[in-house]
């Protein structure tokens, strides 16, 4: 449990990394902004490659940021099957009749024992499941014979196909530069360059560096928190407790014996705590110097010139 | 007048049950006193109406002449400082520098003479290496070291600590302790809360606690004469003190297996 790293940050050198977090908070929403002004798959394919050169030049890995974006992919596929299944604009590219048939239905069933059997290759995972929607699908459209239980018409418009590339290639776009923040900037550098981005909002009475402090002491205690969550587990466990077998119930009672001792922890750590930062002169809303300070550099005015421009040139292609 | 001054003190969670009684204690400046007692005592609520966390139900205490209220406690914050038990719970920053720098953020001490005084202190209690490392990577003992350079960097002339050292290992806490000799000697006012005889006998001056009243109060030689005052307390003494007070100069070898046979197995 020691040195956990929280969030996707990940240490590094490169301007990116040299950059005010402020830059990059309003450099991520801009450029968003701006990919969502383009229309068309070529546009997108040039923001796309100005994406990865940056990311070259900023010497990050492109492989670690592909990485990062794992867990999204499923919402990728999901978005691009979306599209050719329901969109049904322009002239038909692809017609076909599926058959739910004894064939298909066993080639089915072979096809996904084959797959879980391979599951095992955690690094094609991703070809292994495209595999195994291409098996489905020919065994659903050519393997017909045998009792047929029903059958339907599949069809694929072109608009379909052009709609999910763009929808797609244009997700990967935005999942890569909130990627980029998370991966290149640290939490508490993230919640400080909010907080300096939320000062104005001070006129309407919201306090934003109390904000900020409420977040990096989660932060902060977020890897003591878990170390004793697994002190208590561990506890347990050499009593008895299984945190892993049982029924559904047993395993949420099971979590509450393990939740109240927490909670009562937690309270008694947030009263000591309470009780240091008052003896160290704390008073909230009390005007406090800061040790930590934003500076903005170079790099962030040769940024800021690069997200004006590329906002600026994704205007004018939307109104043109 | 007293650098410290406790007049008449009782202090009470309830209203009905005193868990301070009529307490009265003048330390001066620049003295290392050592607060013993066992669990229950009143040693740490005493502690704690000394840096205005609690407020005495009855009588006063004034650090450098002024009482504390409501309205001082700001200003009383800025001449004493705590270092509490658990190193986890007072860690506030994310980093060893964020934290050392609280307290000074508090005080609005300006960012030049934050950084000058957190390289200074830092590499006082033999941290500076650690400026940028997080809480989670670091030992109790570097933890508890980390919160006395944030009290230090704010420059108060007293220190409490209430059971510092009860949750370091024993290299920990004499390292410690080590410190904390070092900073008396630099003319800082030191209280030390403990239930530890051998950690008390360090300070100078020994005050026991026992059921909310100091029951005695004097330079540890002379408290050191009258190990009743101890065993009444329900303290124990380390057994290397024991020896030395129970048996003369001349004792034998004999004497000697015979006191350790029975203190230890015929108890």
């Amino acid at each position: 449990m020691k040195n956990i790293v929280l969030g996707q940050y990940l240490p590094g050198q490169g301007f990116f990394y040299r950059m005010d977090p402020r830059t990059k908070i309003i450099g991520v929403i801009a450029l968003m902004v701006a990919i969502f002004l383009l229309e068309t798959i070529p546009q997108l394919l040039i923001a796309l490659a100005i994406g990865v050169v940056c990311m070259l030049l900023g010497r990050l890995s492109i492989k670690r940021i592909a990485k990062g974006m794992r867990p999204l992919f499923i919402l990728l596929i999901f978005t691009f099957f979306f599209q050719i299944l329901f969109n049904k604009e322009g002239s038909i590219l692809l017609q076909e009749t599926l058959t739910i048939s004894l064939a298909s239905i066993g080639a089915i069933i072979a096809l996904t024992i084959l797959w879980r059997l391979l599951a095992k290759l955690r690094r094609f995972r991703f070809l292994l499941l495209l595999g195994y929607l291409a098996g489905v699908y020919f065994s659903l459209a050519y393997l017909a014979y045998g009792y047929t239980f029903a059958s339907f018409v599949f069809t694929v418009y072109e608009r379909g196909v052009e709609m999910s590339v763009f929808v797609v290639i244009r997700l990967l776009v935005i999942i890569t530069l909130s990627t980029i923040l998370t991966l290149t900037t640290k939490p508490t550098d993230l919640t400080q360059g909010l907080e300096s981005l939320m000062r104005p909002l001070k006129v309407i009475g919201i306090r934003s560096d109390e904000f900020a402090l409420i977040i990096s002491i989660s932060l902060r205690y977020i890897p003591t928190i878990l170390d004793e969550a697994n002190k208590i587990m561990a506890a347990q466990a050499s009593r008895g407790a299984d945190f892993l077998q049982g029924r559904l119930k047993d395993k949420i009672r099971q979590i509450i014996s393990l939740l109240v001792p927490m909670f009562i922890i937690a309270f008694k750590r947030s009263e000591d705590l309470a009780d240091a930062m008052e003896t160290r002169n704390f008073i909230p809303g009390m005007k406090r110097t800061r040790i930590s300070e934003l500076a903005f550099g170079k790099t962030d005015i040769l940024a800021t010139l690069f997200i004006v421009s590329s906002l600026a040139a994704s205007i004018v292609l939307r109104v043109l | 007048m007293s650098h410290i001054d406790i007049r008449d003190m009782s202090f009470t969670y309830t209203g009905k049950r005193m868990i301070l009684k009529d307490i009265n204690l003048q330390i001066e400046q620049g003295e290392w006193v050592a607060i013993l007692g066992h669990n229950g005592s009143g040693k740490s609520t005493l502690a704690k109406t000394l840096v205005g966390l609690l407020e005495p139900a009855q009588g006063t205490v004034a650090i450098a002449g002024t009482i504390i209220t409501p309205e001082t406690t700001p200003a009383i914050r800025k001449q004493i400082g705590i270092v509490f038990q658990n190193p986890d719970n007072q860690f506030v920053g994310v980093t060893v520098r964020d934290d050392i720098a609280f307290g000074m953020e508090n005080l609005c001490v300006s960012r030049e003479e934050m950084l000058e005084r957190i390289a200074f202190f830092a590499k006082k209690v033999g941290m500076e290496k650690y400026l940028d490392k997080e809480p989670a990577s670091l030992s109790g003992g570097q933890k508890q070291r980390v919160a006395i350079a944030g009290i230090l960097a704010m420059q108060t002339g007293i220190m409490i600590f209430d059971e510092a050292t009860s949750m370091l290992d024993p290299y920990a806490r004499e390292d410690l302790m080590k410190y904390i000799r070092q900073l008396h000697q630099e003319g800082l006012t030191i209280i030390m809360i403990t239930h530890e005889i051998e950690e008390a006998l360090l300070a100078d001056r020994l005050v026991i606690m026992k059921e909310g009243k100091i029951f005695a109060d004097g330079r540890k030689e002379e408290l050191l004469k009258q190990p009743e005052v101890f065993a009444q307390s329900a303290l124990v003494m380390p057994l290397a003190l024991q020896m030395a007070m129970q048996l003369d100069d001349e004792a034998t070898f004999g004497e000697v297996k015979a006191f350790l046979w029975e203190s230890t197995f015929a108890k």
